[in-house]
Parts: C-alpha cells; structure tokens; sequence
C-alpha cells in the first residue's frame, strides 16, 4: 500500500469535501457589510415631492432607520407597509428615512401616494450615496444609533419583527 | 406670503450633499487625470472591481446601472487626482473585500498568490525525483519482464488475433 | 400520464444500471464469463430504458404536454420549435435527464466496441459505468425529477431563460458540453478496472485512449462553443471571464489533455503508468466536481442553475467516488509495473513529465482559485473574491512556459540524445521565434507577455511544421513521388502522428489567437445621434435608424449601424435591447463583424428611441475568428487520428508471408 498515496489524498479529498459543504446552504449573492460599527456616510439629499433638503446630521441624537428601495423592486412593495406603521408608532423617537435611487420623481410620488408614507422620501444622486453605503440589491435597510454609528444592516424585505429586532441593535449603548 | 417665499428661498439655496470619498480615503494623492487616460484609466481600474448586483462581473463590463454608476464614480474620482490605491480602499470599506476582484495581498487573501508557487516548487521536486528514479538502471528487479507484461509481445499477440486478446 | 411512463422507465433505468453494476463487479472477481454477459446486456438495457425515458420528454415538450413538471417548468407555446427542443437542457432537471441520456449512449457504444476483448478489464469496468449511471438514474428518479404529473395543468408555460433563447448556440454548446463530460465516465471505468486488476497492460492502452481522446474532442470544442457563446451573447466583448462555471468546465479538460499525454509515455517507454491512471481518474472526479459548481448554488456565476437539493446529493457522490479512487490508488497503484527507464533530461519523455507537471499546476491554480473564497469564509468568516485579474496573472505565464515545451518537446528526440542532436534540434527554430515576434512587434504588439507568446509560438510552430512533414519527406528521400509519400506517409501510415501535429499547429494557432486578441483589444465608447457618423479602431460607423419589434415572448429596440471602411460600407449591425416579458431589466444583444483579420462588436449601452440616440461601446480585438477555427481544427485534426487503419489491413490480408512483409514495410 502507498502510503504517501493515501495520506495526500485524504487530506485533499477532506479539504476539498469540507470546504464544498460549508459553502451550502450559503447564499453567494448576499455581500455582508464592513460599515457596521462606523459612522454613517454623511448626505444631504432633496426630498421627493417637497424639493427640501434633509440632511441626515440634523436627526443626530436619536435612531435612524435608513432604507433603501426603488419602485421596480418587488420585494420592496411588501416591506413598505411595514415600515410606514411602525414608523407612525415609533415616530419622533426614531427616525425613518428612505432613500431611492435609480428611479424617476414621478414614479416614486405616485408609488407613495398610492401606498401612503409616514416618513420623508429622499432620492440619490447617481447612486452615490447607494455605493458609499456598499447598497448591493434594495431593499436595504440601515439601522444607525443615536451617534451615528451604523449598527446593524438587513438585506432583504423586513417584517416587522426583523424591524424591531434590528432596532434594539441600534438602541444599545 | 412673504415668509413663505423667503423660507422657500432659504431651502432652494441650501447645498445638496452626497457622501463623497473624502469621507473614506482623504484628499487625492495623485494628479488628475483627463481624456484619453481618463478613459484608459476608468477601463483599467473597472476591470479590478466587482460589480455587486451581477455575478462575478467587473464593473467595468457590466451594463447594469448600478455598475454604471460605479464607474461613473470611479472616472469622477480619477479626475479629481485620486490615486488607483485611494479607489480600491473607497469601495472596499464600504463594500469589503468582496469587491476587489485582485485579491489583497495581506494574511489569508495573500495565500492564495502563495500557493500556486508552491505548488510549483513542489511539483518540480517530485520531478526531479521521478526524472532520477527512472534514469536509475534497475537492478532491485532483475528478471527480463514475463512475457504477460512485454509490451512487444502483447503488440505481435493484438495484431495477430485481430485484437482479440 | 406521459409523466408516469417516464417516471417508471427511469425507475427501470435505475434497477438496471444497479444490477448489470454489481453483475459486473462480481463477474471482474469470480471471472465469470455468464456474469459478464447479463452484466454486458444489463447495459444494453439500461441504455434503451434511458432513452426512451429522453425521448418520452422530448415529446411531451413538443406536445406542450403541461401536465408533466418540467414541461410546465420550462416549455411555452410562443418560442420557436429549436427552443422548445432546446428547453430539454434548459433546465436543471431536463439536463440530469439529457446527461444519462448521452451516459446510455456512451455506455452502450463502449459496451459494444470491446465485445469478446480485454476479458481482465470489461467486467470492472462495465461495473464502474453502470454504477455512476446508477448514480445519475437515482438522481432523475428522485431529488431532481422532471417526470411529476401535474394535476392541473396550465394553459401555458414561461418558456426557458430568455438568455437562453437569444443565440442558436444554445442548441450546440450544452450537447457537446455532455458529449465531452459525460464521455469521461468510459475512460475512468477502464482506469478503475486496471487499477483493480493490479496492472495496465499494453493491450488496455488502446481503449483507454481512444475512450479519452473522443470525450476531449467535445469538450475541447465545448469550451471553446462557451467562449464564443459568451463572446456573441454578453456584450462585454470578451469570450472568457473566469466565472467559476466556465473554470469547472476548464479543469477537466487540463487533467484529460495531460493524461491523453501522459498515455503515449506509457505506450513507448512502459513509464508514468501510475500518473496517466491518476489523471484519467482526476479527470472523472473533476467532472463530478463541474457538475457540482453548476448545479449547487455554492457559486456565484452567469451560469447558475437555483440551489435546490441536487447540491448535496452530487456532493455525496463526490465525496463516494473521490475515496473510491484515493483507495483504489493507495491500494494499487504499486502494482503497476515501470517497465522502461528514462535515459535523460534531455529527451522527449522527460518532457512529457514537464508537460504533466504543468498542466497539473494549472489545474491546482483554476480549482484554488476558484474555490478559495469558499475557504476564507469557511475559516475566517470573510467574503472576498478571486477574479479575472488573479487567473490572468497566474495562467499567462503558465501558460506561456506550456507554449515553450509544445516546441521543445517535439524537438528532441525520444530516448538518450546527444550534444550534437539536441543542438541540430533545439536551436534552428529560434529563427520562427525571432520572426513571429519581430512581425508582432511592427504590426503594434507591445505588450510583453504577447511578444513572449509570439515568440514562443514562432518557435512551437517551426518545429511543429518540420517535424509534421517528416514520415513524407523520409519517403521522397527514398525515391518515392510526393503525392504518393504524402497519402501514404502522411495519411495512412503515419495517420497518429500527424494528427497529432495538426492538434499541436492548431494549438499553437489558437494560443497566438487568445494572445493577440486580448491584449490588442481597443475600447471606444460613441454617443450617436440618428445619421452621425463616428469614427473608431479605422471604422467609420453611423447610426441609420432606431426601431421597435414586438414579438409575443419580448419586444426588441433594434439600432442598425453602417460599417464603412476607406470609404466603402462593408457591414450593417443591429446591435438590440431585448425586454423579455418575465425579466425586469432589458437584455442587451451585440453585434460583430468578423473577418479573418479582427472582429468589429458594437454593444449597446443606451438606446432612446423616441429621441432616436443610441450610446455604444465599441471593442475591435484582432484575430477573434482563429481561436474558433483553430480549435475545430484541433478537434477534427485529433478525429482524424482516431480513424483505425492498419488493423483491418492485417488481420484480413489473405497474402503470403512475403508479400504481406512487403506491404507493411
């Protein structure tokens, strides 16, 4: 029996198999962010229908839901229920706030007078504020503390017990 | 009436801001960069970051808006006189490591430059040691090989019986 | 009902396979010659029962029968016929189908063509092929069923990925992607049976060849049908972008060129047995390992097929066949006598370990590569990327050395060389390197590593012109007329050799071609207005007309482009955005001007319409079309040389001694 043989290919073989099995059950399209834990990008942006500027500085001292969508994304429409009422509950001690970019002003107005809004609207300029905040897919949502620190980000359409939970994270000193 | 018109004033005058790099990486540390090399440059560096939303492409070949848009920021930023170095740290600390598509030379991303050439110095050691151990003349087996394993016999055998061996 | 036909003769696929596999593993012990028959008919059986399970699907497609799954999956009533056909490989469980279809086929032509012959290797061996078809009918049969039968069906289906309805390459690429993959399975069940047998005879060497050579044919032109698929259809104006799918397709492909190298050392010399047999099962194992990366969700790619429980399952078998064969190996690969030696350094043998070492290396690097972020976020928990910039680093030297020994391989001579030989052999082809490098230098090549490439496939290519011609110009030298020491030396006689010369031309061709091409490659990006002309790479291009297609799958915006050149129009491309009715985003489609010399390939970016503005990128890259030609040559080259010629000659020659000695002399 070669034992060289054996040796190098179990070792092989169970680096090969072990690593290949980890990756299961992972999903490769989900990008984790490296924000978490630093200051939040600084915007100023004009909000949708208003033309103002809202500036994400004047909401420092208490916690800010930012959450990217776009009127294009599916998932989108199912989540946005769930953050107007939690944001008519929890509003002024939290702040929301969401952000859309690669969308037209009409599209948005209509998208929120349809299906009613409780928190300011703001659109990016070419996404840049989207890349700063490492936006891979919308929705996205950003839970900033009262410091402006980013503590946690969720991908994907919430409910509202991922809103929450996510929330707590954002509210712990 | 007129306060109205003079907070609407307020507002129209008040500056947009989007998150810019000098939040990330400071303030160029190259010389801007325009036309020609402009073009040249933006292609190059698109070429080393990885387009989030589609799979495995480089921004610089995807048609996707959001890589678009990336790119965008990368021609902006070059024009401003930021260098290749300042770019590739932009992105990745707001998107990680996942960006990059040349991995980072440093800690467990450096290995996998690593390997490769040591599997290059490896393989040649063992063909070197192959190389010697065939060119050695066998004396441990000393017997004329049987005429089951001759390759000469069991050639004249396939092309006697047609094949049928 | 149709569903149910085919789910019981893929069940009955299943039992077959199983019994004519363990038939055959018992008959290779007990050496039962009534063993080996049932196991032999078994295969017949299960090749017929799979078939026909094709078959049954492939009409219920046509028939738009949406009471079988995958029908309603996959088919639609308003895509062309080609796609309805097509959609059988569409799909994740339609091409488990299609590959035990091409599995049957290959099982049962192997199955036949060694009928009364190698009686030590066909009982193992016939039980290795019916066990992964086992594998692969449990797989149809179970996780990954097109067969359910829908109780209500729809009236109509979503039809394929409109990706995959945008070229007819997609009726080319997935068949002899299979016919390459799947047809590994025969060489690395004749590689088993060796190694279970305990030796690798003179007399197996042929079948495992040619059972090696004629997957490698289709996965040579398989790889290269992707790459052009990709070029055509993608619109980034690059054919390979080492995507994790198109490195699974790769890897096989290196393990199975450097065994099919590998065997002829074993063929001469009776050395490296123990290294042909680790690569021909190398070979198999990496396409089990393919397959996995396509279908399992763990990748990131264009390609993927949705996870689904498929992943896990291949994964089983992955692991089952990697340490049947680690055993196999460590058990037996001892036993495989080293009859020859190598007499030096210097000598083509020696080479032919280079040549291994190097395709191996590149191997190691494409799968690391590939697999390495997997290996970080499994350790540390972070997620970076390997991409195109890494594998082009590491392979163009490699592959560039690889391009050197295909020159000084051939060039030496087999066995011990002198000093004298190797100088008359080694240094006359520097004047093809000096040349091809000097030539890309003028005509613009500036890129180091492309002058390297030039100048090793100057040199690659001399030897392999002059040593191509040699078996002809022995026997002009002898008196004989050209064309007869042509046909004869060059086609009947020496029909191995120089088949294998015309692969090696073609390669060195298609190396240059992907040198060239890539490095050369100028980009413009143009903004048009409706009738602007613009210039670029030497091409006057204007914009004629923007307009719309509305068909029932999707409706087009087709821009059409007129090509001119010193003045003189020499092409119209409507390059398109395509909006599929099940997509969101548009598709974009390109469109090239190919000519011998360089292609011209407009992709939209930006078409409005109303406005009647389009924005393009422009890529010209010289050169493109010879990589395709250069490797259906290789493939048709090494076809070539599978022809079988002196046997029948031989064994039916009814000639006295003396005149048969005549005739073969």
């Amino acid at each position: 029996m070669n034992r060289t043989v054996l040796i190098v290919g179990f070792i092989i073989a169970a680096a090969l198999l072990g690593v290949l099995f980890l990756g299961l059950g992972k999903n490769p399209a989900e990008i984790r962010t490296p924000l978490i834990g630093k200051p939040a990008p600084a915007f100023a942006l004009r909000e949708v229908g208003t033309g103002q500027t809202i500036d994400l500085a004047q909401f420092k001292g208490k916690p800010v839901i930012i959450n990217f969508w776009a009127t294009w994304c599916g998932p989108c429409w199912e989540e946005h229920p769930v953050l107007v009422a939690n944001a008519r509950t929890l509003q002024p001690n939290v702040q929301f706030l969401g952000v859309v970019f690669q969308d037209t002003e009409e599209k948005i107005l209509g998208f929120l007078q349809q299906r009613g809004s409780s928190y300011p609207t703001v659109v990016d300029q070419a996404g840049k504020t989207a890349i700063a905040y490492g936006i891979g897919g919308v929705p996205e949502t950003y839970f900033v503390d009262a410091n402006g620190i980013i503590r946690a980000k969720y991908s994907g359409p919430m409910s509202s017990d991922i809103l929450q939970e996510n929330l707590r994270k954002a509210m712990t000193p | 009436m007129k306060t109205l018109a003079l907070v609407l004033l307020l507002f129209a005058t008040q500056d947009l801001k989007v998150p810019d790099a000098a939040q990330f990486v400071g303030a160029p540390k190259g010389t801007p960069v325009s036309g020609e090399q402009l073009f040249r440059e933006t292609n190059r560096i698109g070429g080393l970051l990885r387009c989030p939303v589609c799979q495995g492409m480089a921004i610089a070949d995807s048609p996707s808006e959001m890589a678009v848009n990336m790119k965008g920021q990368v021609r902006e930023l070059l024009a401003r006189g930021y260098t290749e170095e300042q770019i590739l740290k932009y992105f990745e600390l707001s998107y990680g490591q996942f960006v990059l598509l040349k991995p980072k030379f440093e800690g467990v991303t450096g290995m996998v430059w690593i390997l490769p050439v040591a599997a290059l110095a490896i393989g040649l050691v063992i063909v070197f040691v192959k190389l010697r151990k065939l060119e050695a003349p066998r004396t441990t087996n000393n017997q004329p090989p049987t005429t089951e394993d001759d390759p000469y016999v069991s050639r004249v055998r396939d092309l006697v019986s047609g094949g049928k061996s | 009902m149709i569903a149910s036909l085919g789910r019981l003769l893929i069940l009955g696929s299943l039992l077959a396979a199983t019994a004519g596999s363990l038939l055959g593993f018992a008959a290779g012990r007990t050496r039962s010659v009534d063993g080996l028959k049932w196991a032999r008919r078994f295969a017949y059986l299960y090749c017929a029962l799979i078939m026909l399970a094709t078959v049954v699907m492939v009409v219920a497609l046509l028939r738009h029968d949406f009471s079988v799954s995958y029908v309603a999956h996959v088919g639609s009533r308003s895509v062309p016929t080609w796609v309805t056909v097509v959609s059988l490989w569409s799909s994740l469980e339609g091409s488990i189908l299609f590959w035990g279809f091409v599995l049957g086929g290959y099982i049962a032509i192997a199955t036949f063509l060694t009928r009364g012959r190698y009686p030590e290797y066909q009982p193992d061996a016939i039980g290795v092929w019916l066990g992964c078809a086992a594998f692969f009918s449990f797989l149809i049969a179970g996780p990954a069923n097109p067969f359910h039968t829908i109780p209500n069906p729809p009236l109509d289906g979503p039809g394929p990925n409109p990706l995959l309805q945008n070229h007819l390459l997609m009726a080319v690429h997935p068949p002899f992607l299979y016919l390459g993959y799947v047809g590994m399975t025969i060489p690395f069940g004749f590689a088993c049976a060796a190694l279970l047998k305990g030796r690798l005879g003179h007399s197996v060497l042929k079948p495992l060849r040619e059972s090696l050579m004629l997957p490698w044919i289709f996965q040579s032109i398989a790889i290269m049908l992707g790459g052009w698929w990709a070029y055509e259809v993608l619109g980034w104006g690059g054919y390979w972008a080492w995507d994790p799918v198109e490195n699974a397709s790769l890897l096989p492909w290196l393990t199975a060129t450097a065994a099919l190298h590998s065997i002829m050392v074993v063929e001469r010399k009776g050395i490296l047995k123990g290294w042909t047999v680790t690569l021909i099962q190398a070979t198999f194992l990496l396409v089990i390992l393919g397959t996995f990366m396509t279908r399992s969700g763990v990748f990131n790619s264009v390609h993927s097929f949705t996870q689904s429980a498929i992943g896990p399952t291949i994964l089983a078998f992955l692991g089952f066949a990697l340490l049947f064969s680690i055993a196999l190996l460590a058990f037996r690969i001892d036993k495989l006598e080293t009859e020859g030696r190598i007499e030096g350094a210097a000598s083509r043998e020696a080479m032919f370990l280079v040549n291994n070492l190097l395709f191996v290396l590149l191997t190691f690097t494409v799968l690391i590569g590939t697999v390495f972020p997997l290996i970080v976020e499994a350790v540390k928990g972070k997620q970076m990327s390997v991409g195109r910039p890494y594998f082009d680093s590491m392979v163009v030297p490699i592959g560039a050395v690889l391009l050197f020994v295909l020159g000084i391989g051939p060039a030496l001579p087999w066995g011990r060389a002198t000093g004298e030989q190797i100088r008359k052999s080694l240094l006359p082809p520097l004047i093809g390197a000096v040349v091809l490098a000097a030539l890309g230098y003028v005509v613009g090549v500036r890129n180091p590593w492309t002058l390297v490439t030039l100048a090793f496939g100057g040199y690659a290519a001399q030897v392999t012109l002059k040593e191509m011609f040699v078996p002809m110009r022995q026997r002009m030298r002898r008196g004989e007329p050209a064309g007869l020491a042509f046909v004869d030396g060059q086609l009947r006689r020496g029909r191995r050799r120089f088949a294998s010369y015309i692969v090696h031309a073609s390669a060195v061709v298609a190396i240059i071609a992907i040198a060239v091409s890539s490095s050369m490659r100028q980009t413009t990006e143009l903004h048009f207005a409706k009738g602007q002309t613009q210039q670029a790479s030497g091409y006057d291009i204007t914009l004629t007309g923007i307009k719309e297609v509305q068909e029932p799958h999707r409706s087009s915006i087709i821009s059409t482009f007129v090509i001119a050149r010193n003045g003189k129009p020499v092409a119209t491309l409507e390059p398109n955005m395509n909006q599929y009715q099940m997509m969101r985003e548009p598709i974009g489609s390109p469109d090239v001007y190919t000519t011998l010399g360089g292609d011209l390939y407009i992709s939209l970016s930006n078409v409005d319409l109303l406005n009647q503005t389009a924005s393009i990128a422009v890529f010209a890259s010289p050169l493109v079309v010879w990589i395709w030609i250069s490797v259906i040559a290789m493939g048709l080259g090494a076809l070539f040389g599978l022809i079988p010629s002196r046997r029948a000659v031989v064994s039916e020659s009814t000639e006295t001694l003396p005149e048969a000695a005549a005739e073969t002399a």
